[in-house]
């Protein structure tokens, strides 16, 4: 199949405008982004050949509303369950990438007779069992130097990191996702202590696929999804850091398709 | 003009490894490097600095909070308020509690009504969001901060004002009984300051509520532009506002000839603007602290204080301190007072390295030949 073209616009949900990329031909997939959904998604026109493929700026983030009920994730996960119920999808597949990841959980936690599988790729969520990194600390470059891990992606997103602070309109697009991230994950750092103890309410087959040189949140992080998913299965991607949607997106594409089709 | 002597009580004897590096002195400079018998020497010495104010005649002192640095020991600046109150007769200026900070704003309010009724009610209550670093230190949200500000205000104000008990239900605090005592003995209730650096939104409220809006760590042309905004704010709020609701807090040296007060003055700066204040931009201005719009134009900018690298002669000759023989520092404050209209001056005389021997020549120098030539200034 050829790549398709995903159209992006504002879906209405109880009153707060949601940014949404959709397109795609297949089973419905609600591919929720990490922490700076602005910024595009290699792996997206790859994966819309097999799915028909819902792809959010989380509310607060890049161009999606405020929505002063969100202040947690479990916020959020409510918030894209009125998403679904707003584009009349029943049960889908979910995917969420790092920040995407933790919401996904929360959402097959919260509505498990929705999810019909769930992947989640390098999820922040769960309380890392080694010492992590601060991204609270890093500026936009280090943090872009932190997240990659194959030369030559790194490189261009370190390029276009250092770019960013010369474009206004980009640059407080990305600070205001940077906020609401702060605001879902200052403390505790990136995860949430009652997340581990209601995931055994997740009915779906799950894939964790991990970049096997995350610095951000390292692979070791997959053990404490594994405890808490005892059915869970783990794909390491080689050559990639904590975007292997960007890194290796025919490898992760593919991951994707073997897993959900 | 009403003038306040401000000490923030910096750590000094930091290992050169640290003072010579680029690293932070916030958040993650080790404690270990914090040594408690010199700690016990500096607070007696910086304790009798704060009463040496008072002794010199100055109308108050002024005391502040900051966390987990070198840059300043307190903080809990009403504990020092505390030790003050029994060896002071002047106000006491605390610049202030950082309410986002607290989970119970409540415990503020009762604080300060403590020392409130114990001083006599010499108690001034500056309110402050915190910096950026102490975000970091205190696990805090920093996108919530201007709006835990805004409501522990109106909490604490009301908890001094309206007869208990009350229930409070707001965004961020819960309480079902608010009732403290004691009450604060000042009526309606201390009176409160706004120390900032000069953000719109602080400026509008300052002036708002009639608040004595306070200038910290600028050049003079931020201060002019500053000013005129609480000023055309007031103007906004239908009133004039008088010069006792301006005030400026910067350091300040004087010594016999202006070469020697620079000598004196120059490596203390340097200390303080480039060692003690110095942090990477992401902990001065965490995600969320300010809005998206300032933190791009912040973020984009280079250098700047923070970044360890000023040239403390270009930062006197701006206005970020004041520095020179008796006559020079009079006739900067004057000139300076003449076209700002400030009637509040809060001269921090001790900054980053600065001895004892210094601070006691230049505040003596200050309150005998600067001081009387001020207090007619700024009082119409």
């Amino acid at each position: 199949m050829t790549a398709q073209a995903m159209a992006a616009e504002y879906v209405n949900v109880r009153n707060i405008r949601i940014w949404m990329a959709h397109g795609g031909e297949g089973q419905p997939l609600l591919y929720l982004p990490g922490t700076a959904p602005e910024f595009d998604d290699p792996a997206l026109s790859l994966i819309s050949q097999d799915f028909h493929v819902y792809r959010p700026h989380h509310p607060g983030f890049g161009r999606s509303d405020e929505d002063p009920a969100v202040d947690s994730v479990v916020d959020l996960a409510f918030r894209y369950l009125d998403l679904l119920d707003a584009l009349g999808l029943d049960r889908v597949h979910v995917a969420g990438l790092s920040l995407g990841g933790w919401i996904a959980a929360q959402i097959a936690v919260l509505a498990p007779e929705r999810v019909a599988k769930l992947v989640l790729v390098c999820p922040a969520g769960l309380r890392p069992p080694v010492p992590v990194p601060d991204m609270f600390t890093m500026d936009v470059v280090e943090l872009a130097m932190l997240v990659h891990h194959e030369p030559q992606v790194r490189k261009e997103a370190v390029a276009n990191m250092c770019d960013l602070a010369g474009d206004t309109e980009r640059f407080t697009r990305y600070l205001r996702s940077r906020a609401a991230t702060a605001h879902l994950g200052w403390n505790p750092y990136l995860h949430d202590p009652k997340l581990a103890g209601r995931l055994h309410r997740v009915r779906s087959e799950v894939l964790l696929v991990w970049g096997a040189h995350d610095q951000l949140l390292p692979p070791e992080c997959a053990l404490a999804w594994q405890q808490a998913l005892p059915r869970s299965r783990v794909e390491l991607i080689e050559e990639a850091g904590h975007r292997p949607q960007a890194e290796q997106p025919a490898a992760f594409a593919a991951l994707m398709r073997d897993f959900l089709t | 003009m009403k003038i306040f002597g401000f000490h923030l009580m910096p750590y000094q004897g930091l290992p050169s490894e640290h003072l010579d590096s680029t690293n932070s002195s916030w958040v993650t400079l080790s404690n270990a490097e914090f040594d408690p018998a010199r700690g016990h020497e500096l607070y007696e010495r910086y304790i009798g600095e704060l009463i040496a104010y008072d002794r010199a005649g100055l109308d108050g002192v002024c005391v502040n909070e900051h966390h987990q640095s070198p840059y300043g020991m307190m903080p809990s600046p009403n504990v020092i308020a505390g030790v003050l109150v029994p060896q002071t007769s002047c106000q006491i200026a605390i610049l202030g509690n950082a309410l986002p900070l607290r989970d119970h704003p409540l415990r503020i309010a009762e604080e300060v009504a403590m020392l409130d009724v114990i001083s006599g009610g010499r108690i001034i209550s500056g309110f402050v969001r915190g910096i950026g670093a102490e975000y970091h230190s205190f696990g805090m949200d920093p996108s919530q901060s201007r709006d835990r500000f805004y409501e522990a205000h109106d909490l604490i104000v009301a908890a001094w004002t309206r007869p208990g008990p009350f229930e409070w239900y707001g965004r961020h605090y819960k309480f079902r009984y608010v009732n403290p005592w004691p009450r604060p003995l000042q009526q309606p209730h201390p009176p409160i300051w706004s120390p900032s650096q000069g953000s719109g939104e602080t400026v509008d409220w300052a002036a708002r509520n009639r608040y004595t809006y306070l200038q910290t760590y600028s050049d003079i042309e931020t201060v002019r532009r500053v000013f005129n905004g609480v000023r055309a704010a007031a103007d906004g709020y239908g009133y004039t506002l008088p010069p006792g609701q301006l005030g400026w807090a910067l350091p300040v040296c004087v010594a016999d000839t202006d070469a020697a007060a620079e000598a004196i003055a120059l490596p203390a700066l340097d200390t303080l603007f480039n060692k003690l204040i110095r942090m990477p931009k992401d902990l001065f201005f965490p995600a969320g602290y300010t809005s998206a719009a300032s933190a791009a134009r912040i973020m984009a900018s280079k250098g700047g204080l923070g970044s360890g690298m000023a040239d403390v002669r270009d930062l006197v000759e701006r206005g970020y301190a004041v520095v020179g023989s008796p006559e020079t520092v009079r006739g900067r404050l004057e000139q300076y007072q003449k076209e700002l209209g400030f009637g509040v001056l809060c001269p921090m005389f001790q900054f980053g390295s600065l001895g004892h021997e210094d601070f006691t020549a230049s505040l003596t120098l200050f309150a005998e030949q600067v001081m009387p030539a001020l207090r007619p200034l700024g009082t119409a």
